[in-house]
Formats: C-alpha cells, sequence, structure tokens
C-alpha cells in the first residue's frame, strides 16, 4: 500500500506532464513548420516552457521520496 | 529482487570517502573535484597555442562555443546580453561536467547530490541581483520589488525565492530521477538494460545544462532590463 501510494505521487503528476508537454510540443512543430525562419525563437521558448512543466513532475517526485523515506 | 530494490537508493546517495577533522569529504565534492581537474586541463591544452588573427583548430572550436552563449543571451536581452557570458556560460560549462562526471565508472554525478544545485542556484540568482544593482543602482534594484504596486512586494519577494528552489530542485530532480532508473534497471536487468537510459541520459545532461543557463539568462533579463 505504501509502495502504491509512493508509486502514484509519481506516476501521475508524470501522466500530466508528459500530455502537456507533448501538447506543447505539438504546437511548436506544427509552427516551425509553417514558419521555419522562427525555428529558432520557437525552440528555445519550448525548452523553457518545458523546463517549467518539468519542474512539476520533479516537485511531486520530492514529495514522494519524503513519503518513501517517511520524513 | 525487492529485497535488491530497497537497497537501490543507497547506491545513488553521497558516502562519506575521508575527513579532515570535522570535515566530511563526500563523494560529491572528490568528483567535483576530478571534474575540475578534467576542465582545467582541457582549458590549458585548448588554451595553449594563444589566438590568432584566423581561427583554426582549438580556437574554432572555443569561438563556437563563445557565440553559442552569445546566441543563447541575444534572445532574451539583445547585445547587452553578451556581457554577462561569464555567468550563464561558466553555470552552463560547470554544469555539463558535472552532469557527465557520471561518465566516470564508479562515480555518481555531483548534481544528483541536493546539495550541489542547490549551491548553485543560490550562486546564480543573487548574481542577477549583483548585476540589476551595478546597472541601476540600489535604488534601481529595489524599485523592481515593488512594481507594479507596491502590494506585490512579499509575492516578489516569494517569486525571487522560489527561482532558487525551482532552479536547484529541477536540477537535482532530472539528474537523480536518472541516475535511480539506470540504477533500478542495472538491479534487474544486469550489463545491457540500462543503456538505453544511459544514452538518454547524455542528452539530458546537455538539457539541464542548457535550460539552467537559458533560465539564469532569463531571470537576468528581468532583473537587469525590465521596467
Amino acid at each position: 500500500m505504501e509502495f502504491l501510494t509512493v508509486a502514484l505521487a509519481v506516476a501521475l503528476p508524470a501522466m500530466v506532464s508528459a500530455f502537456s508537454q507533448g501538447w506543447a510540443t505539438t504546437r511548436a512543430m506544427d509552427n516551425m513548420g509553417r514558419q521555419p525562419e522562427a525555428a529558432g525563437d520557437i525552440r528555445s521558448t519550448l525548452l523553457v516552457a518545458l523546463a517549467f512543466m518539468e519542474a512539476l513532475t520533479l516537485f511531486a517526485m520530492i514529495v514522494a521520496i519524503l513519503i518513501w523515506t517517511k520524513v | 529482487m525487492i529485497e535488491a530494490l530497497q537497497h537501490v537508493i543507497a547506491h545513488v546517495l553521497r558516502y562519506e570517502v575521508f575527513r579532515i577533522g570535522p570535515v566530511v569529504i563526500t563523494s560529491t565534492v572528490v568528483t567535483t573535484w576530478v571534474a575540475m581537474a578534467l576542465l582545467l586541463g582541457l582549458v590549458y591544452l585548448l588554451t595553449r597555442r594563444g589566438f590568432e588573427e584566423r581561427p583554426r583548430g582549438a580556437q574554432a572550436f572555443l569561438e563556437i562555443v563563445v557565440e553559442f552563449f552569445y546566441g543563447m543571451a541575444e534572445q532574451f536581452m539583445g547585445r547587452e546580453g553578451r556581457k554577462y557570458a561569464w555567468l550563464y556560460g561558466g553555470l552552463f560549462i560547470a554544469i555539463l561536467f558535472l552532469n557527465y562526471a557520471w561518465m566516470i565508472p564508479g562515480a555518481i554525478p555531483p548534481t544528483s547530490d541536493l546539495m550541489t544545485p542547490v549551491a548553485l542556484a543560490v550562486v546564480a540568482v543573487p548574481m542577477t541581483w549583483v548585476c540589476a544593482v551595478r546597472k541601476k543602482g540600489v535604488k534601481g534594484w529595489l524599485r523592481h520589488f515593488i512594481l507594479p504596486s507596491v502590494a506585490l512586494l512579499p509575492l516578489n519577494i516569494l517569486e525571487q525565492l522560489v527561482r532558487i528552489f525551482s532552479l536547484s530542485v529541477r536540477l537535482f530532480g532530472n539528474m537523480f530521477g536518472e541516475e535511480m532508473v539506470t540504477m533500478t534497471l542495472g538491479t534487474m536487468l544486469p550489463l545491457f538494460g540500462p543503456l538505453p537510459i544511459m544514452a538518454l541520459g547524455l542528452i539530458f545532461g546537455a538539457v539541464q545544462a542548457y535550460v539552467f543557463s537559458v533560465l539564469t539568462v532569463s531571470y537576468l533579463a528581468e532583473m537587469v532590463q525590465g521596467h
């Protein structure tokens, strides 16, 4: 039960953030194809946006580790 | 196997190597020293021949690196960003080498110990304040906190603290997660199991270094040029 809690605490945020990252990347790629001259700008903005989404999963991972080690 | 998996976390945590008096020297510090030595040796080798008018060999490579750093800042703050290449460029190279210290057999990457990313972020974010003070003076820097209204002062201060937290946790989480997955796969399928994840780790190491320095640049742009 405890392991299930820890696993879900990482897995659910990971699912949501994977969906949202995929969505953001899809849009970025669409628009890179539409205007290739802006590809550089879009790519760097995309990387920063992905980093912010990634951070939420990582916060969840920290919480999961705290539950696991029973802090 | 469950038994073995429960002990995986013990293999990715820092351990004590030796101690000088009361000061404990952990594996993180030793690996950082090795990465520093490699970096210093590389810099010595690359700059040994001096610089010429027409770049070739090592100098051409160094110019590509510097151009990359300049390009990174120019998207956020224009040509002025070139002045701050020492900050985000240094962070990029340092984090890249600390991440790739993973490739040394038996070494735990220093960035997968929470203390290293926290140290880097605690330097990076206040350094953007220092740059803002040097550009706009103390008053200009303090004015930043009461804009757009005085009521937002607590939120603005909180934002700066959250920046330190999120910068460090992002780097730590990525490297630690990478290490954990590799270790778990290595326990379940020894030898070739973790190979794809390790290849992914090479990309992630570079991407995380890039993300850390790009975020530093964007914070810098907001502090130095905003308002």
